[in-house]
């Protein structure tokens, strides 16, 4: 199984670069494109396209990190920012109009209630995406 | 924005801008999003600046992209700022980089030592002993003080910055004249006797050696180039191999001689004679001899120069370094002159083969040990040279820094190397080691003074220091640094005083006039920085005053009406000018100009005059010049000459073009309250005879 486009979603978690090195990784065989996004969530109480110098600036920070791994893992990764409501449908609506024939999602280890816990952004893109979707669940912290 | 997006258009009335955000609708009503469309040439970094990415240094043309492989290929990839602190070094690189200049003074040190000596005759080496302790008495009084230059000045900078600080600028600058001599004579004497060390097992080098010297220098400089981590991986290696080459010679040579074994001495090709050559023994040859040998205390400098190219603690870690440095080195040093002088080995009259070579002939014979230890010398003297290309750069940016040099030796280049400073350097230790025709011995007289020079003046620096500052512990500071200065005072007086005639005057002469210059740059600085600095931030632009604008009109084509509507449209008192370079082309261009409608009044802007000059010597530039000027002294608002440049597409094609704008503006340039505007018209051949695709946006 190959896949030619590849979105990997980036929160700025300790699981980012784990998850760009595994795209390369899965990309290197088709020469794959890959996209690396961040969501900006904007709050209901601001305009959507309201300019949050911080958030930007995290985003750009982050986007350009994971654009350094990609590059130290011997591949190329483009990056896309974005603003939302809500990080899932942004991210199925990029996917749906990039053609990505994968998702790859990263989950930090978080415990809630004695379980581990899956986000509500991967749930719903686990749910809604038109392509597959692959979810990396960082190991248990020793 | 992705790469293969094209860049969304400027909403009308809006400036562009190099971020745009564009509303999608989702998939679902209430699921918009908002794409921010940044180009890949630059990211928004902190406090809403935009930062440049590798993409924005990018060149455009085959013929760029192909000169920016070749120069990844020498220097390696651009590295971005942040990547500074994992350039910085390690003891262990540290130790390769900046003491293998000390290190390996002590392959030449007992040599150019015995070489003074043994013209008063064979007999007189038995003094090479006592003259190396009293120059490892020195170095111990030097690493000391040193130590001291390192914790009190951590930001690099070592004499000049602690004579300049404690002193005055001219100390300061006397003692940074020094030690850029010193650097350029460390790359100069390391390469010289580098070369020396392979012609012992390589003859047929001999005669070569200066070619084989430049092309040294010149793959010095490219490794230099590629940032000082770099360097250090690749030069780091030699200097441990050579101190386990000649720790093991030591052990092998000391056994042989502590067991009564003591080796027959070997015979260089051509040795001194064992009368002389006909000077006496006396107190001159002896500090003669002691100066020759002080050259192994070079290099003991670098370290508290380079400080800050240290990884964390920097100062800590200069001083572990500092004193590996010169322990390593009075081992060797000592242990090959206590062999050489037990042995009684006998130097080359005429340089053929090192001492070292020899001494390591009589020891271990001429096997596979003595080939490893020649290879290992000649490595290490060679990667000697790196301690200059290491110290250079580093106090020629400080020294631009403070606007004693040129601004560019300030900028770090795609390595986060001191670029200007490495290739300065190479130009002119390639130049010295030409004119020396790469001899040792004659290039050895003019290396220790500035040395000397310098740790005398930091010295003294110290010792004011604390005096004016008096912190605790003081009082012992005071004394190793006064003693460091008087010691390396005396010795500097010696060096000058012996080797004045043997090439020393002309150091002594280069240090005023290299002060001279550094003092006259920061004068300049400091006059066009009075000039062009803006006190007052509150105070308004200037008036504008339109111009009075010439547009010089070879042929009244599209290039030109470009130039002209450009004119109108920063002043209504414009005026073309025609040459000609006859009376008939002349009287052609008025007739063209007169049927052209463009010049006439348009929009309440006024008619464009026309004067037409036939130049009966066919010059073109000089009569314009002539116009100029005299319409200048007419009017007393600034003037501009607007001037159209044809840009042909490829850059072969300029040949086939006058390129008079060009010319007119390199003329232009030095004329004073004249604004020149280059209005470059370039040509795109899309068969389109309206000529509306011929501009590029």
């Amino acid at each position: 199984m190959t896949f030619k486009r590849i979105v990997v979603p980036l929160a700025g978690t300790a699981v980012d670069p784990d998850v760009v090195r595994l795209a390369v990784t899965i990309g290197k065989p088709a020469k794959a494109q890959l996209i690396g996004i961040h969501v900006i969530e904007v709050r209901w109480n601001l305009a959507l396209d309201a300019v949050l110098e911080p958030e930007l600036e995290r985003g750009e920070d982050l986007l350009a990190s994971a654009a350094r791994v990609a590059e130290q893992a011997g591949g190329h990764m483009q990056t896309e920012l974005l603003q939302a409501r809500e990080a899932s449908a942004a991210i199925i609506d990029t996917a749906r109009e990039r053609e990505a024939d994968l998702i790859i999602l990263g989950m930090p280890y978080r415990k809630r209630l004695g379980r581990v816990y899956v986000g509500r952004t991967v749930q719903e893109v686990y749910v809604g995406a038109p392509c597959a979707v692959l979810a990396y669940r960082q190991e248990e912290p020793r | 924005m992705t790469e293969d997006d094209p860049p969304p258009e400027t909403k009308e009335g809006e400036a562009p801008s190099l971020e745009e955000r564009r509303t999608r609708a989702g998939r679902l009503p209430g699921d918009r999003y908002v794409r921010i469309y940044r180009p890949p040439e630059f990211r928004r970094g902190r406090g809403g600046i935009y930062v440049a990415t590798s993409e924005a240094t990018k060149p455009r043309g085959p013929a760029g992209r192909l000169y920016d492989a070749v120069r990844h290929v020498l220097f390696g990839r651009p590295l971005e700022t942040e990547a500074e602190a994992e350039e910085r070094l390690s003891k262990k690189t540290g130790l390769a980089i900046l003491a293998s200049d000390n290190i390996s003074s002590s392959a030449y040190a007992t040599e150019e030592a015995m070489r003074v000596l043994a013209v008063a005759g064979v007999a007189a080496l038995t003094l090479t002993l006592p003259i190396a302790v009293a120059i490892i008495g020195v170095l111990a009084i030097v690493v000391l003080s040193e130590s001291r230059v390192i914790r009190a000045y951590p930001q690099g900078g070592g004499s000049y910055a602690v004579a300049k600080e404690n002193i005055g600028t001219i100390a300061g600058l006397v003692a940074a004249s020094a030690l850029l001599v010193d650097y350029v004579l460390t790359v100069a004497v390391s390469t010289a006797a580098g070369v020396a060390a392979i012609c012992s097992f390589v003859p047929a080098v001999h005669d070569d050696r200066v070619m084989w010297g430049l092309i040294l220098i010149a793959l010095l400089t490219v490794g230099n180039l590629r940032g000082i981590r770099e360097a250090g991986l690749i030069f780091a290696a030699p200097t441990y191999v050579y101190m386990v080459a000649m720790f093991g010679l030591l052990a092998f040579g000391l056994v042989r001689v502590l067991t009564g074994d003591v080796p027959a001495p070997a015979q260089p090709p051509d040795p001194f004679p064992a009368g002389g050559t006909g000077e006496v023994l006396g107190l001159f040859l002896i500090l003669r001899a002691f100066s020759s040998g002080a050259v192994g205390l070079t290099g003991s400098e670098a370290i508290a120069n380079g400080t800050p190219n240290f990884r964390r603690p920097e100062a800590k870690n200069a001083v572990i370094t500092l004193v590996l440095m010169g322990t390593i080195f009075a081992t060797i040093f000592l242990g090959l002159t206590f062999l050489a002088t037990t042995i009684g080995v006998v130097p080359d009259l005429h340089e053929q083969e090192t001492l070292n070579s020899v001494l390591t002939r009589s020891i271990v014979g001429d096997g596979w040990y003595w080939v490893f230890v020649q290879l290992a010398t000649a490595v290490i003297l060679l990667l000697a040279a790196n301690t200059g290309f290491t110290g250079f750069p580093r106090l020629a940016s400080i020294l631009a820094h403070d606007r004693f040099m040129p601004r560019q030796f300030a900028f770090r280049g795609e390595r986060l190397a001191f670029s200007t400073g490495i290739v300065s350097l190479a130009l002119v230790a390639g130049l010295i080691l030409w004119a020396f025709g790469g001899s040792v011995t004659d290039l050895i007289p003019l290396y220790t003074i500035g040395v000397f020079l310098a740790f005398t003046l930091s010295q003294g620096g110290l010792v004011r220091r604390w005096w004016r500052l008096r912190n605790p512990g003081w009082r012992i500071s005071m004394v190793i640094n006064t003693i460091g200065a008087t010691v390396t005072g005396v010795t500097l007086l010696v060096v000058a005083y012996t080797k004045f005639t043997f090439g020393a005057w002309m150091v002594l002469l280069v240090l005023p006039l290299l002060v001279l210059m550094l003092y006259s740059i920061s004068q300049h600085y400091r006059s066009v920085a009075d000039a062009l600095t803006l006190e007052d931030l509150d105070a308004p632009l200037p008036p504008p005053a339109p111009p009075v604008v010439i547009v010089p009109v070879a042929r009244l084509d599209r290039a030109a009406l470009q130039a002209i509507a450009f004119a109108r449209s920063i002043s209504p008192f414009v005026r073309a000018v025609h040459i000609a370079t006859s009376e008939e082309s002349a009287r052609h261009f008025r007739e063209r100009w007169e049927r052209w409608k463009g010049k006439d009044l348009v929009d309440g802007r006024p008619e464009v005059p026309l004067d037409v000059i036939d130049s009966p010597y066919r010059s073109l530039i000089q009569p314009l010049l002539k116009y100029i000027d005299r319409i200048d002294q007419r009017d007393r608002r600034p003037i501009t000459i607007v001037l159209a440049e044809f840009v042909p597409r490829h850059w072969w094609e300029f040949i086939l073009h006058s390129q008079t704008a060009f010319r007119l503006r390199a003329a232009l340039l030095f004329r004073p309250n004249t604004i020149v505007i280059d209005v470059p018209y370039h040509f795109r051949d899309t068969g389109d005879p309206s000529g509306a695709g011929d501009r590029e946006r």
